[in-house]
């Protein structure tokens, strides 16, 4: 059986922006792993294909390899094709069975299970038209799996996620070195210290409220506090954090100062103090001395949040920091409202007071508005730079994959910069 | 209407804080009228504006002199089908 994850619905991925806008939902994070892992270890799936938006597949294929948006496999082998959205922990699909389509109340397909059998009756000249000809041609059944609807989603749900994934990986004790003096609050059996991993002297980890899980190569710092649930990714270095609980950071992280209920993704930066909480940080990301962001309004109502620019969603919850994307650069003493988008390839040189709820990619926020900067060629040059510090390579498929969503996300920074130009005109 | 030289004297002067007498077509737009780089962003910004033109941020900012950006700024507005007083 082969496993295909689709993400193909663009007004679905509007919903994970500006973190989907490089990547497919699968790729998201929550506890220990990606969507992508969950899904594929639940179902127990060795042979996986992936069908991404077309601008991405190139960049994607050439980081992942394997079949991405390739017809071929949707061919030799009993399929199982599924929405990346829905989530792991609700799945119960019989891999093996006769063919049907799982069809959710508003019509759209779930999933597909296809006999090989099957296969040669459908429409495969595409993804979408082979799941709309399987949809019309196998047998429908209703299917109510829960999706992951938008990226704060995943924040809220970090911290339980931790815990089932600490329980799933069946792993306790400590394989590293912990240095004296230091302590563990709680039971060492809610710890894992990888091998390879070192915490230093001074610090507590405090399992009292949930695990701890520290991967390979993690260095944390004296006067570090980390608290479960807590979930630190391989090579991760934590400068004196104030970690409280609900983290999921790395792999290959710099984190200090204080960051509460966040995920991180890899090769980000937050190596100062400042407050990071009910974050959600895209990958290659720094953030500068002080960068301080809000996730409680001051009237505990539920935090809205704008992703195209123009409305607020209301998340329904008081607790939301901000969506972060790839490539963003903050400066030193940057503030970010409840509920803010920072797009991605975002430059934000702060000036002191609270920045506008959403910045669109590309980015420069510069005086109190936003510009085109010094345009998307030197953002590339930044990103090249920035990976190869860290062993990453920028190639000629991601180059290939931004420029699009320069494109994709002109509309919204159009209309930024015009409103920054107003300013710029009035201060004249 | 203005030359295309006289309306960029004069978006420089105003974004610079300078009186546009002073401002000549050699001077360098940092080493001679101290355009720091947030204000060459500005420049650019309101260059576009004032001739209702999009430019290339990195040939725009690759401009070094008044003289330069005069040419430059009268290309576009070419290309573009920007009328402009030569």
């Amino acid at each position: 059986m082969r496993l295909v994850l689709v993400d193909r619905c663009e007004q679905a991925r509007r919903n994970f922006y500006p973190l989907s806008l490089n990547r497919p939902i699968w790729e998201l994070r929550c506890g220990f792993s990606s969507l992508a892992e969950k899904l594929t270890g639940k179902i127990g799936a060795q042979d996986v294909a992936y069908f991404v938006p077309d601008y991405m597949a190139d960049a994607y294929r050439a980081q992942r390899g394997g079949a991405v948006n390739d017809l071929s496999a949707l061919a030799g082998d009993d399929l199982l094709i599924l929405d990346g959205r829905v989530k792991a922990d609700a799945l119960d699909i019989a891999c093996a069975g006769s063919s049907e389509v799982g069809v959710d109340a508003e019509g759209g397909v779930v999933y597909a299970r296809i006999a090989k059998n099957d296969l040669p009756g459908l429409d495969a000249e595409d993804i979408d038209g082979f799941i709309s000809s399987a949809k019309a041609k196998l047998t429908n059944v209703k299917c109510s799996y829960a999706k992951w609807e938008y990226t704060w989603d995943m924040v809220l749900a970090n911290p339980e996620q931790i815990t089932a994934d600490f329980a799933a990986a069946g792993r306790s004790g400590i394989e590293g070195t912990i240095d004296e003096p230091g302590a563990i609050l709680g039971s060492k059996k809610d710890v894992y210290i990888a091998s390879g991993a070192r915490v230093h002297p001074m610090v507590v980890i405090d399992a009292e409220h949930g695990p701890v899980y520290i991967e390979e190569g993690v260095e944390i710092h004296p006067f570090s506090r980390v608290e479960g649930p807590c979930y630190i990714g391989k090579n991760s270095i934590l400068l004196g954090a104030k970690c409280r609980e609900g983290n999921s950071i790395g792999p290959v992280c710099r984190v200090g100062g204080e960051v509460e209920e966040s995920i991180i993704h890899g090769h980000s930066n937050k190596y100062h103090d400042g407050f990071l909480g009910h974050a959600y940080v895209g990958e290659w990301v720094n953030l500068g001395a002080l960068t301080t962001n809000s996730d409680l309004k001051n009237d505990y109502s539920s935090v809205s949040v704008i992703l195209d620019g123009r409305r607020g969603i209301d998340t329904g919850s008081t607790k939301v920091g901000s969506l972060i994307g790839d490539h963003a650069k903050t400066s030193i003493g940057t503030l970010l409202n409840t509920g803010s988008y920072v797009g991605a390839m975002t430059i934000i040189m702060a000036m002191g007071k609270p920045l506008p709820k959403y910045i669109p990619s590309f980015a420069w926020f510069i005086e109190g508005v936003v510009t085109k900067g010094f345009g998307r060629r030197k953002l590339y040059e930044t990103a090249k730079t920035t990976m190869s510090r860290r062993g990453g390579k920028w190639t000629e498929a991601e180059e290939a994959m931004w420029e699009e969503i320069f494109q994709i996300t002109a509309p919204q920074r159009k209309k930024a910069v015009a409103k920054g130009r107003k300013v710029m005109m009035a201060r004249r | 209407m203005a030359t295309v030289e006289e309306r960029v004297k004069t978006v420089t002067a105003q974004v610079l804080k300078l009186s546009a007498d002073e401002i000549k077509n050699e001077d360098n737009f940092t080493a001679d009228l101290g355009a720091e780089s947030v204000q060459s962003i500005e420049l650019v910004a309101m260059f576009e504006e004032e001739f209702e033109i999009e430019m290339d941020e990195d040939a725009a900012l690759s401009v070094e002199t008044v003289g330069n950006a005069v040419e430059f700024i009268a290309s576009v507005c070419k290309e573009q089908g920007v009328e402009v007083e030569e």
